[in-house]
């Protein structure tokens, strides 16, 4: 697996090209700049916010939340999907529930979110737990549901014991996906943030992108996106990277 | 301590198997299949038995109930006194796609086995190490499956499940997805250790040529359901090499080409005859 580092020269062109174009396109009259403004406009709205204080406040609004939703959201996730893919129990229990849950998307949650915890943070927490957890929860539940026979057997008759089969078998042969499920997380924790933040909310990125909606200032709603954009990117980045470390055996 | 002269006093004179009318039936989308029909075979201590037969013929089936994998539906298998109904650390297995964790080094798998013993971890380090010599990889321990190749990969699994000591070493194909070479090094060295340590051995194969040069005895079985059809002794002297070919081997090699051909025919013969049965 080939991952072109941020600072690679294909990254750099790709970047190059798409700030020319968008440059021509909106200097040269190609768009109507007040639906989609330049990017010397969208600069001149991110100082301005940052003047404001708004930009830092905003991100680290919004981070707080992605953080706590994605550390609730995984911690739970991992911890029932192990439950419900090695105990028939929990199972048979939960898997009808949760496949119904899954399809619900974040956004259809939000109003319901606020009805329950109001309009401060816990719904903001709920809504983006909620949806990591899922995520998450999915993909752990597969990855130790579908722990290879052999390695089970070769376990077994080698004389370990219930708990160290889960620890140093089961764990480490669903890690790849656990792993994969936790990237998956904190990606969704970004999508639901907004879906969060676009009701009931005062502050945030997604807060932000509304408010601007109401001016129009497209600069500004650009501004926001390019920040989801910007951090989504970075931190999968970082997941990658650590994801690589952690189940190091599957990348080899 | 030296770790070999304790196991071998251990496994010497144990790893008796008695296998007794057991059969292996399960269902599939509502029909019964014999994966093994009634079989009773007795491995005695130290002995080597290799088994051959067509692919699908039951032979791993019988392995795996031996290993306590698979319920029986009839019959017992009793190990040194003790009825197998779960897998057992006396019952050793040697998997044909070797099965070794790809998350923990050479040694760190060959500690897994070890850690069942319970001994202090300078100790248990050590036995590691003289693991992995037996088979001649002290110098691969910090490697990752992944970095190894196929026939390291199985000296290490070798090694693995020798290190739990067990009184009885199940091998199901175990060199059957390596090149020609390293399969003739592997059981030159697998000839070695046994030699050195005499555990009880079920080894199945599908290479003539490799059941007669490590075997005492070769199992032939018949094309499902799988029945032992013949059973012939091989009576090469030890210590014996995978180059060492004398007339006993050379008629052997006959009669057990000769069944399994046999054994092929009448299976193609039944199938032709089905549909012609079908018809009554």
């Amino acid at each position: 697996m080939k991952q072109s580092a941020w600072y690679s020269p294909p990254f750099v062109v790709s970047l190059a090209v798409l700030l020319g174009v968008w440059w021509l396109a909106t200097t040269a009259g190609a768009v109507n700049t007040v639906l989609f403004p330049s990017p010397q406009a969208v600069w001149g709205a991110a100082v301005e916010l940052y003047r404001d204080g708004d930009l830092v406040s905003d991100l680290l609004v919004s981070l707080r939340r992605a953080a706590v939703g994605f550390v609730v959201g995984s911690v739970l996730g991992v911890g029932i999907g192990l439950l419900t893919a090695r105990l028939a129990v929990f199972g048979q229990a939960l898997h009808p529930i949760l496949n119904i849950l899954r399809p619900i998307p974040a956004i259809a949650l939000a109003p319901v979110a606020i009805v329950w915890f109001g309009i401060g943070e816990p719904s903001k927490y709920f809504v983006i737990a909620y949806t990591v957890f899922l995520g998450v929860w999915l993909n752990t539940d597969h990855g130790a549901a579908h722990v290879a026979q052999t390695y089970i057997r070769a376990s077994r008759s080698l004389g370990a014991g219930t708990w160290r089969e889960f620890f140093e078998v089961i764990l480490p042969a669903a890690a790849p996906h656990i792993v994969t499920g936790i990237r998956l997380g904190a990606a969704l924790a970004f999508l639901s943030l907004v879906a969060a933040e676009l009701t009931g909310a005062s502050a945030g990125i997604g807060y932000r992108i509304q408010e601007a909606r109401q001016f129009i200032r497209t600069d500004r709603m650009f501004v926001g996106l390019i920040e989801l954009g910007l951090l989504g990117a970075m931190l999968d980045l970082c997941f990658l990277q650590l994801s690589r470390r952690l189940v190091h055996w599957e990348s080899t | 301590m030296n770790m070999h002269e304790v196991a071998s006093k251990t496994d010497r004179g144990v790893g008796d198997v008695l296998i007794d009318s057991s059969a292996v039936r399960y269902s599939s989308g509502g029909k019964l299949v014999d994966a093994l029909p009634p079989t009773t075979v007795r491995l005695s201590p130290g002995s080597f038995t290799a088994v051959i037969g067509p692919s699908g013929c039951g032979k791993s089936t019988l392995l795996n109930a031996i290993a306590g994998f698979v319920p029986l539906s009839d019959g017992v298998i009793i190990v040194d006194g003790k009825h197998v109904t779960k897998p057992s650390p006396d019952v050793g297995v040697v998997f044909q796609q070797y099965a070794l964790f790809p998350w923990f080094t050479a040694a760190g798998n060959v500690e897994f086995a070890l850690r069942r013993f319970g001994m202090p971890a300078q100790e248990r380090h050590r036995a590691v190490l003289s693991a992995l010599e037996e088979v001649g990889l002290a110098d691969r321990a910090k490697s990752y499956p992944a970095q190894l190749s196929g026939g390291m990969r199985q000296r290490v699994a070798l090694a693995r499940t020798l290190a739990g000591r067990p009184k009885v070493l199940l091998m199901d194909e175990p060199f059957g997805a390596l090149d020609a070479q390293t399969r003739l090094a592997m059981q030159e060295l697998l000839l070695r250790i046994w030699e050195a340590r005499r555990t009880t051995v079920f080894f199945i194969t599908h290479d003539v040529d490799e059941a007669l040069v490590l075997s005492d005895q070769v199992k032939v079985m018949s094309a499902a359901p799988g029945r032992f059809i013949d059973s012939i002794d091989v009576t090469s002297p030890r210590p014996r090499s995978v180059e060492q070919i004398d007339d006993i081997y050379v008629a052997n090699r006959r009669r057990i080409l000769r069944l399994l051909r046999h054994s092929d025919q009448t299976e193609t013969v039944e199938a032709a005859s089905n549909p012609a049965h079908s018809r009554h």
